[in-house]
């Protein structure tokens, strides 16, 4: 299971940057923002699904952990915590916006799509039709993401996109083992629903 | 979510989550069963597809803008100084690939910036800028003199600049905030307007001028 939060050899490990941040030194700080970007990025991307609003989200969980910081005790890893503040971020956002409805959210979240499957698309330049279908089913995925609650949303990435390991996952909620598994199964039935015909079709 | 235990076991499997004993059991069952094989097959499919189109890590646009403005953010929030090579503020833009250094430097040694800074602080000497650098190695120092009416922003350790290169400075006689469009118009001594500051729909620093600053 990759740790999520495992620094390069040679890099200065998050704890030590997270003493330096807790004695006020947006230095460390600064570094911990470049090592962790692309990931909470990601990850407001997938739930907000709109480029602006994601980076500003992402910007936002990033000041809110700053000013967090000295009460972190490091007792869970600083990405884990990181992304437990992401995700009251995003989770804060959506309410003021109102669109959780339900818990379903509304389509129009979808509007603003990344290029689906871009970066998951075999090099070697696929052949236009599978390219096309490739492309659909990102966009299918996408919408299909946008549709579940943000629990179900936070255990579904945590798992699939972060590889987090069920007690990471427990953890970064935080919930128990029993709640992340019965999250983990109800989405991944609703998004089995949900892209039914993208396999039946494909089958 | 009340769900049997047996689905469960297939989440578990799916997911590694299993004990030797209890992987080497599961999948005994599994072989046994078309119907439990068919789910797990799905199952891995919808897993693959997701790892494949939902990337665990993306650029981020502008992502030095994105951390000089946290570091602003900071700066602004906690009352601390930004750290020498990561500051902010109005001349982030300055870090954008299209204006060169020496664009940079030539557009940063404006004199009678002061007009301008009157509309913006209470004691018109009293204005604190905020600098971005864009490289770690360069030092950047203000000078306001209230008798000259003028302010010159200096960058130290800039790299050599080619002897051909064409280099434009413009004189600002004073400026103009319009809040309602979040922009900032220069003029020059004959009140032309020679550049507005700006933010794009993305809300990413824009800078207009009338004149091609690169000659």
């Amino acid at each position: 299971m990759p740790a999520p939060a495992a620094p390069d050899p040679g890099e200065v490990p998050d704890n030590d940057l997270v003493k330096r941040c807790q004695a006020g030194d947006t230095r460390a700080f600064d570094v911990l923002v470049s090592r962790y970007r692309g990931r909470i990025y990601a990850m407001t991307h997938h739930m907000i699904q709109n480029e602006t609003e994601a980076w500003d989200l992402a910007q936002e969980a990033f000041i809110k952990a700053w000013r967090a910081l000295p009460s972190f005790k490091m007792d869970s890893a600083f990405y884990t915590w990181l992304y437990r503040i992401t995700h009251n971020v995003v989770y804060d956002w959506l309410r003021k916006r109102k669109l959780q409805a339900d818990g379903e959210f509304d389509d129009s979240r979808t509007e603003h799509r990344i290029a689906a499957g871009a970066e998951a698309v075999p090099r070697g330049d696929p052949a236009p039709d599978t390219a096309l279908k490739n492309a659909e089913l990102g966009r299918r995925i996408q919408s299909a993401i946008a549709k579940l609650s943000p629990e179900h949303q936070q255990v579904i990435l945590l798992r699939e996109v972060d590889g987090m390991a069920y007690e990471e996952i427990a953890a970064a909620v935080p919930c128990s083992l029993g709640t992340v598994m019965s999250r983990l199964f109800y989405a991944r039935k609703k998004l089995q629903e949900l892209l039914k015909d993208c396999y039946e079709h494909a089958a | 979510m009340n769900t049997p235990p047996e689905d469960y076991e297939l989440l578990r499997w799916l997911d590694g989550e299993m004990n030797d004993a209890e992987q080497d059991a599961f999948e005994a069952r599994l072989a046994a069963d078309p119907s439990l094989q068919a789910e797990a097959a799905l199952m891995k499919r919808l897993s693959s597809d997701l790892r494949s189109h939902l990337p665990a890590e993306m650029p981020v646009p502008y992502a030095d803008f994105f951390n000089s403005q946290i570091q602003v953010r900071l700066a602004q929030d906690e009352n601390v100084q930004p750290s020498p090579a990561v500051s902010g503020g109005w001349f982030g833009w300055l870090r954008l690939p299209w204006l060169t250094t020496a664009f940079a430097t030539a557009a940063l040694v404006l004199a009678g910036l002061v007009a301008w800074q009157n509309s913006t602080t209470a004691g018109g000497d009293e204005l604190v800028h905020s600098i971005y650098v864009p490289k770690a190695g360069v030092q950047a120092r203000s000078f306001h003199s209230k008798d000259a009416r003028a302010t010159v922003l200096v960058l130290d350790g800039l790299e050599d600049m080619p002897a051909d290169r064409k280099i434009v400075g413009f004189n600002i006689s004073h400026g103009e905030v319009d809040e309602a469009l979040a922009a900032t118009t220069l003029f020059d001594d004959h009140g032309r307007a020679v550049a507005v500051m700006s933010k794009d729909a993305r809300n990413q620093p824009l800078l207009l001028t009338t004149t091609n600053p690169r000659g």
